[in-house]
């Protein structure tokens, strides 16, 4: 509980009927989309800049915590608030400020929901590109703090490759514009890009500029199985140099087939791995040769079955099984880990296999699907949270599973973040150097360690 | 660890089952009125998991999230791990009745129901001068809104019956009583008795009702089950009227609401349709319909115990009629017409009624 003092400055900050410590809200405030859980002190749901700025100098000034939050889909406990203190709701700071299609250009407050921005965008033919599949519901400051990223990555990139400026309040209150509105700026040091992934860790975005594109308008969509994850990978990293970009290609691994047909009717092949394929563009005819140059690969591999999808119903059909992965899996045990290791493109396959390895030694189910087309997996571990022995399995197996990525050259999360679940991994990823210069910076922005405590390894001595 | 509540007896798999995806925050409309996640259905299910762990108990401090549910299931529709949260909101406000938290407003409506036949505590029913508990093929069952508050709505879908020459009858019905199921209370067995002493007395074979949660109430409930042992059908008006030839028109642009009971609920979008689509060529679709449509905010006692975030849910699907430029909306359910209603601006220009009230004004005035 807050000292009652400090409550009053908050009410008076925020207006009552913008400040909680009821149970209710404490509760949900206290998990975001992983295993963690934090029971913070209060919330506020602010409103304004202004409103963000006097919250963090009375926070700053009684070294209260401060855990920014947007929708809560993290799977890392991003905003799970670790040291308990002020959970910070930006989510009614939902407005768009801007649109400017000549500049390709959005102006954003951090709360709107990114469909919402869609919504916005798609009758002028425009869109923004990274997409990560929880956009239905989460924010774009949630967007930004974790560089979200979704099946479009190969071909689009992530979030980062979009964001043009913020304004940011620090951890002393004081408010700071970083980059501008212009596609093109190296104007000082790169300000904007150490905010995007910084996990809520370094200051409270609110406001964003970001880049937009125009929307391609026409996809062909294609599936292929085989029976042999070598062939899979080959056929992957052959697209990968064929010199065109689709725009989408997914894997799924056997455990997800598996468990997509124990649990649908789309009987699906039972093959090592099934690929999608998408190519867009503006016209038929350029998707539709994009796709040949893609089919031809598959088919150069020995593929079980080629399909390619010959209306948009049908593409909407290859997709189901991509989609419904997720949702399956949910529902097979009481718990699961959905990581997100990624590895150069062309070592998917050994990934692929390391992972299989993994779950045999360690006797746990891991279902694996992801993003082929820039190296990004998900494997999802299902276990039962409430057996010690399948917790420790689990443990044991994510371990296993962080090794092998960074042995592969690649990262420990390509997507969800550092957060809670994967700190203590840091040390795998990053040397001795590179991770002091990182907690001297967090320093520099948050001398102290107020803003979302406890995470990415940034206050271990 | 022995399970101290039914809703963890009946559904502790389901609620583990929450992966805390959020999905719900996207659908669930007392969260789009509020903006508070405690209060969509992901909040409500951390709650219970609390609970289930013993790190909180069940107290009046969940009241306003437990009983703050319109039970209008699009978190159900969209959930990735199927969780069917109005039934175990609906258990859990029956445990929090059994350990004496409950929202006034509700308690008030079991008190109510022990004591009259009908949600509203009135004697006198509107009497609408058709013969009653004769023998017919239908029964007709109107429901305590459309007895009560729209009686209107309840005489249109009568005119219509008459029109059409259908053989039917009204009886002397009760609350159907399902709505205490909603807040926290096993169904009334008086009143359920009474209502199926009295329709199996006009040895009808099927029973229309005016209201869709009555159609679900009878249809479902173990309670009615003495209605399906002897083979009487229940249906809802829409469903009865899609076969009709009703032999109307209308150039108006029309739109339709699907009311959570007979859409998600039951689902039923296609029969309204139907027989809308005859009778209004320039039918347009609201932006979120079928099971996607937006809660009115009246279902699960909502309206009753927090009426502002009721009528502001209410305000949101009226926006979206503006957006269409329909100049009528039509929905088969009482409550939501009441709602909605109630809900609708000055500067807002279109009709909100029953498909059946349309049809009656259609026929008056082909004359
Ligand atoms: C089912 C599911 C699917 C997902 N799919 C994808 C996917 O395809 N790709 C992907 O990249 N991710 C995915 N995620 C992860 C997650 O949804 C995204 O990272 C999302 O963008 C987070 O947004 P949010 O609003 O929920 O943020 P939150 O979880 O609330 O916050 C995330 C982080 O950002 C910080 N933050 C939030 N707002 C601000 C702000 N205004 N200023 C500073 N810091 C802030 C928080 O402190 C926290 O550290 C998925 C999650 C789920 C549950
Ligand atoms: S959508 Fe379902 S699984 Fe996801 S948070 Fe809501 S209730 Fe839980
Ligand atoms: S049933 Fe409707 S009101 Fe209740 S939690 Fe689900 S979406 Fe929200």
């Amino acid at each position: 509980m807050l000292d009652a003092q400090i409550k009053d400055a908050l009410i008076r900050i925020v207006g009552q009927q913008n400040y909680t410590d009821s149970l209710i809200d404490m509760v949900s405030y206290s998990y975001d989309a992983s295993e963690h859980r934090a029971r913070p002190s209060c919330a506020v749901w602010v409103e304004n800049t202004a409103q963000v700025s006097e919250v963090m100098k009375l926070a700053d000034r009684e070294k209260i915590p401060v855990t920014p939050r947007g929708a809560g889909t993290g799977l890392s406990g991003l905003s799970v608030p670790a040291h308990a203190g002020i959970v910070m709701d930006l989510t009614r700071m939902n407005k768009i400020l801007e649109l400017r299609i000549e500049d390709r250009l959005a102006v954003v407050q951090p709360g709107l929901v990114y469909a919402d921005l869609e919504k916005a965008l798609a009758p002028h033919g425009f869109f923004f590109p990274p997409d990560p599949s929880s956009g239905k519901v989460c924010t774009m400051g949630g967007t930004v703090g974790t560089n979200a990223g979704g099946v479009k990555g190969a071909k689009y990139g992530t979030t980062r490759d979009y964001v043009l400026g913020l304004e940011v309040v620090l951890a002393d209150g004081r408010i700071m514009r970083t980059g501008g509105k212009t596609i093109k700026n190296v104007s000082g040091y790169d300000l904007t890009r150490l905010f995007v992934a910084s996990e809520g860790t370094l200051g409270i975005i609110t406001e964003i500029a970001l880049k937009i594109n125009p929307k391609p308008t026409v996809t062909t969509t294609a599936m292929a199985s085989f029976n042999d994850l070598e062939d899979a990978g080959r056929a992957v990293s052959e697209v990968m140099r064929s010199g065109i970009l689709p725009s989408v290609l997914e894997i799924l691994g056997r455990e997800t087939i598996l468990a997509i047909n124990q649990n649908t009717d789309l009987k699906l092949p039972e093959v090592d791995a099934l690929l999608l394929a998408e190519t867009d563009g503006y016209t038929k005819t350029e998707t539709e040769f994009q796709m040949e140059t893609v089919l031809e690969v598959f088919r150069r591999n020995n593929p079980g079955m080629v399909k390619l999808a010959t209306s948009p119903e049908e593409a909407a059909q290859l997709w189901t099984a991509r989609k419904s992965a997720y949702a399956v899996l949910a529902r097979i045990k009481s718990h699961f880990v959905l990581e997100d290791v990624t590895v150069p493109i062309g070592k998917v396959p050994a990934l692929l296999k390391g992972i299989q390895a993994i779950a045999k030694k360690h006797e746990i189910q891991i279902a694996t699907f992801g993003h082929a087309g820039d190296g990004n997996l998900h494997p999802q571990i299902l276990y039962d949270g409430y057996d010690p022995e399948q917790v420790r399995r689990m443990e044991a197996a994510s371990d296993e599973l962080f090794k092998l990525a960074i042995e592969l050259e690649g990262t420990l999360t390509g997507e969800h973040g550092i957060g809670l679940s994967k700190a203590r991994y840091m040390t795998l990823e990053h040397d001795a150097v590179s991770l002091e210069m990182m907690r001297t910076i967090k320093r520099a922005f948050d001398p102290n360690n107020i803003l979302n405590p406890g995470k990415m390894a940034l206050d271990a001595a | 660890m022995e399970a101290k509540y039914d809703f963890e007896r009946k559904y502790r798999e389901q609620i583990l089952r929450c992966s805390r995806c959020g999905f719900c925050q996207a659908v669930c409309p007392v969260y789009g009125a509020t903006l508070r996640p405690g209060l969509n259905a992901r909040g409500k299910m951390l709650l219970l998991k609390e609970v289930m762990d013993g790190r909180i108990d069940l107290s009046d401090e969940l009241i306003e999230t437990l009983f703050q549910c319109t039970t209008c299931a699009s978190c159900t529709h969209n959930c990735p791990s199927g969780v069917q949260v109005p039934e175990i909101v609906k258990t859990a406000r029956m445990d929090m009745v059994n350990i004496g938290s409950c929202h006034p407003a509700f308690t008030g409506m079991n008190e109510v129901l022990k004591k009259h036949p009908n949600i509203y505590a009135e004697d006198e029913a509107e009497e609408f001068g058709r013969e009653k508990k004769r023998q017919a093929k239908y029964v007709f069952f109107a429901g305590c809104v459309g007895l009560y508050r729209e009686t209107e709505a309840t005489e249109a879908a009568l005119a219509v019956l008459d029109k059409l020459k259908v053989d039917y009858t009204l009886i002397e019905e009760v609350c159907c009583s399902g709505v205490l199921e909603d807040v926290g209370f096993p169904l009334n067995d008086a009143l359920v008795q009474t209502n199926i002493d009295r329709i199996l007395a006009t040895g009808a074979e099927a029973v229309i009702t005016g209201c869709p949660y009555c159609a679900r109430t009878l249809n479902n409930k173990p309670q009615y089950a003495p209605l399906r042992a002897q083979g009487v059908l229940v249906m809802h008006i829409a469903q009865f009227l899609q076969d009709y030839d009703l032999g109307v028109h209308t150039h108006k642009k029309v739109t339709y609401h699907d009311p959570c009971d007979l859409g998600r609920h039951c689902g039923i979008y296609e029969e309204p349709r139907q027989t809308i689509r005859k009778l209004a060529p320039n039918f347009v679709e609201l932006p979120h319909h079928h099971a996607d449509a937006l809660c009115c905010g009246a279902g699960g006692g909502v309206r009753g115990a927090y009426a502002k975030n009721s009528i502001d849910m209410a305000r949101r699907r009226l926006r979206e009629v503006e957006e269409t430029g329909a100049e009528v909306v039509l929905t088969e359910c009482n409550s939501c017409v009441h709602n909605l209603g109630n809900a609708k601006l000055r500067k807002q220009k279109f009709t909100i009624c029953t498909t059946t009230q349309f049809i009656r004004d259609l026929m008056e005035e082909a004359g």
